[in-house]
């Protein structure tokens, strides 16, 4: 970080995502938690939202219409929990500090075992159902490839959130 | 590679009464990265620990050691340590 020059953009990215307005969303772990777990559950729904809407019969309007409506508060939650994280994620290699850049690293191999475990289960279970139902598999295979990105792009997010530490006590009288 | 690393940038912060975000920015740190290696979350490099050793112009084994520290006033007034 201090090697390396900051461009004005690095220096928008620090500043916002080091801006503590929110701070009240993501203060505490249990919040934290709550507020990836509504990320994950708005995720899902907009993800159903627009399998359905693709996939169904009749490309019901209304469905995107929703869409639109749950990206307001899905963009509010990957905010907080970017704030929580203090742009971990979000910001370039050379804005982030030594420890930063190896929380980064850590956060991301989890996510990685995480993804992997994940999609192994699915892979497994649509194997399972496909046994069952020689269709299931042509039929899931579009929803799965939409769940698999969504996963793929979303899940370091959530687990730097749900690993993102308290902010450290402020020392009195020091901090100006 | 787990050792833990004793520390006392905390002591001579608070002496020389400079705060975690103003040691953060003249070392080229986040603040959280300060209270972390503070609180013996995160043991940092060569190169922050240097920079730290630096800001304070002591050496680097003033503020990091393998040993734990004794206290600054035994240091000084040579009192023993039980």
């Amino acid at each position: 970080m201090t090697t390396t020059r900051l461009n004005r953009y690095d220096r928008a990215m620090v500043r916002i995502m080091n801006d503590r307005r929110a701070q009240p969303l993501y203060a505490t772990a249990v919040r934290r938690r709550l507020v990836v777990a509504t990320h994950l559950a708005l995720t899902l729904a907009i993800g159903g939202l627009i399998a359905h809407s693709c996939l169904g019969a009749g490309n019901p309007a209304w469905a995107l219409v929703l869409v639109v409506a749950l990206l307001l508060p899905w963009t509010v939650a990957t905010g907080a929990i970017n704030g929580a994280t203090r742009g971990l994620l979000e910001l370039r290699e050379r804005a982030l500090d030594e420890r930063q850049s190896a929380e980064r690293a850590q956060v991301r191999a989890r996510a990685h075992l995480a993804t992997t475990l994940l999609l192994a289960a699915t892979a497994v279970g649509l194997l399972t159902v496909g046994a069952v139902s020689g269709d299931a598999p042509t039929a899931y295979a579009a929803p799965v490839l939409v769940t698999v990105l969504a996963v793929h792009w979303l899940m370091p997010l959530w687990v730097a959130g749900l690993t993102a530490q308290d902010e450290p006590a402020e020392d009195d009288g020091l901090e100006a | 590679m787990s050792e833990q690393v004793h520390n006392r940038p905390a002591v001579v912060r608070a002496e020389r009464g400079v705060s975690r975000r103003q040691l953060a920015e003249a070392v080229g740190a986040h603040y959280q990265t300060i209270g972390h290696i503070e609180r013996g979350r995160y043991n940092p490099g060569l190169d922050p620990a240097l920079r730290i050793a630096g800001y304070f112009a002591l050496p680097v084994e003033a503020l990091f050691s393998l040993e734990p520290f004794r206290p600054l006033t035994d240091e000084i007034y040579g009192r023993k340590t039980s």
